[in-house]
């Protein structure tokens, strides 16, 4: 059976969406919910269950969308940063690393 | 013509006059509540907890826990509870029979005629109420704090609420809420329990139980309605401020979402158990009283982590349905469908594979990370009014922060007592 994934979802505002450009990775976003922009940033379980330790602010909601939200903006800013570095939304790893 | 509550008990104002509760209480033994104390107290006095008269006394409070009743018979499913240590009953030399002056804002608030002084075991209480005794449920939390010693008996207000603005407007207590459901000739009115900014997933819970309460009436003119009820109590950090709560849920009708002829938003003091099924009899409880005729209920309703089944409070309330007067409407989830191109139900849509959910967690998120969501998502009136509660109330932000639990302005305050 597949591993099961969960998504950190980077919503993607206009200064985010520059930086992207910037970069040559605007085709790096999903469109959801009629029309936002983001880029989900896969976490496994385990990796799911050190953020939310690290991240005390951080939730898994579980009932409805399986995602990891509400982490800090300044954590999302880093995560979303590590991305455009790498070029790659597999960087949980690397990222996670440091704490 | 005597309002009926719950239990088959009429709802009556425990509530003195100026002068009689001057006169009343003086030099009685003044003892100061903690805001959940006087949430309930406002709560008892104005029938909001009819049948209850006042704090639950030891008999009451083993038949709540043991059997979900009253000793009188009456469905009642989470304890209300009056707490001082030993010290305190001792240094104050409190005994049974004696009447309490409770003081809240330093300010007289309720007088409290001490029926019984009693122990219980926690644990037991937590076991039977939240179906774990584990403290890192809120609800057990929230029992482990209670000081050692309980107090029953019953409660007169003497001295009204203040309710400060923007929250004015929305304290409508059973009585006047019944006289204004006459005033709008609702016949049925479905009842949204919230603590949320709404999104368009909620709003469509709403419209969702609007039709579902509307059945066979008439449609040749307005019987139906829904009552936002906002729990307004202890505030987490993180939980969107109160104010954007219950501002935000009249913004859908002053937007035209919904209108005066279908929808009016309304607020109750109730710091949130998390009890999941027994908190859904609760609610169900509190807003017969208010008068109404249906509530909704979603998947997990008032739970918490993974203590409850999704659909194990529908099942608790099965089992007293014919004891309530009031009817459970129960709701599917709403969800955005790419392929429709529009919110809709997930028990009508079948582009199962295409369905995207959503949450209020991750509203919450989207508008953290600066970003306005779609109208389809997010009323845009409402996310205009989210940020300017942020400007206004929250200190810059719309969610509640270490500065805004200890700067925001009270929802209420008890002011000095004078004839």
């Amino acid at each position: 059976m597949a591993e099961e994934k969960f998504p950190i979802n980077i919503w993607v505002n206009e200064e985010r969406y520059e930086k992207l450009q910037t970069a040559g990775l605007a085709d790096m976003c999903e469109e959801m919910l009629a029309g936002l922009k983001v880029i989900r940033v896969y976490a496994n379980s385990e990796q799911r269950d050190k953020i939310l330790k690290v991240f005390p602010t951080a939730k898994f909601d579980s009932a409805t969308t399986k995602s990891i939200e509400l982490l800090p903006r300044e954590v999302k800013d880093a995560i979303f940063a590590k991305v455009v570095e790498k070029k790659n939304i597999e960087i949980l790893e690397e990222f996670l690393g440091q704490y | 013509m005597a309002e009926i509550g719950h239990g088959g008990k009429e709802i009556v104002e425990r509530i003195l006059g100026p002068a009689e509760a001057v006169a009343k209480t003086k030099g009685l033994k003044s003892v100061p509540v903690r805001s959940q104390i006087a949430n309930e107290l406002i709560d008892i006095a104005y029938g909001w907890f009819t049948p209850l008269e006042g704090f639950m006394g030891k008999a009451d409070l083993d038949s709540v826990c043991k059997k979900m009743r009253l000793t009188n018979g009456a469905v009642w499913s989470i304890p209300i509870l009056f707490d001082l240590s030993e010290g305190e009953v001792s240094d104050n030399g409190i005994k049974e029979g004696d009447s309490l002056l409770l003081t809240f804002d330093d300010n007289p608030m309720a007088m409290f005629e001490v029926e019984e002084i009693y122990n219980y075991d926690k644990e037991e209480m937590c076991q039977a109420v939240y179906g774990t005794t584990e403290d890192k449920h809120p609800g057990c939390a929230r029992t482990y704090q209670y000081k050692d010693t309980f107090l029953g008996g019953k409660i007169t207000l003497v001295n009204r609420p203040k309710i400060n603005p923007p929250y004015d407007p929305y304290f409508i207590p059973p009585l006047e809420m019944r006289k204004r459901f006459k005033g709008k000739g609702w016949e049925r009115i479905v009842a949204h329990q919230t603590r949320n900014v709404p999104h368009t997933g909620h709003e469509w819970l709403m419209k969702g139980a609007w039709f579902q309460a509307y059945a066979e009436l008439s449609i040749e003119k307005p019987l139906v309605g829904v009552l936002v009820n906002a729990i307004i109590g202890a505030k987490r950090k993180g939980d969107y401020i109160d104010e954007a709560i219950i501002l935000t849920h009249d913004e859908l009708r002053k937007a035209g979402y919904f209108g005066d002829h279908n929808h009016l938003t309304s607020l109750t003091f109730w710091d949130m158990r998390y009890a999941g099924p027994r908190e859904a009899i609760f609610h169900a409880m509190l807003r017969t009283n208010l008068g109404l005729t249906h509530h909704m209920y979603g998947r997990d309703h008032a739970g918490v982590g993974t203590y409850y089944g999704a659909y194990d409070a529908h099942h608790l309330l099965a089992t007293v349905q014919d004891e309530l007067a009031i009817t459970p409407v129960y709701s599917m989830n709403w969800l955005y469908c790419p392929h429709c191109g529009e919110i809709t139900s997930e028990g009508l849509c079948n582009h199962r594979d295409e369905w995207q959910m959503f949450s209020g967690t991750l509203i919450r998120s989207i508008v953290q990370d600066g970003v306005k969501p779609p109208r389809l998502i997010f009323r845009p009136e409402v996310f205009d009014l989210v940020m300017e509660c942020a400007e206004k109330y929250g200190f810059g932000s719309p969610f509640v922060t270490d500065e805004y639990l200890e700067k925001r302005t009270p929802v209420f305050n008890i002011p000095p007592l004078s004839t």
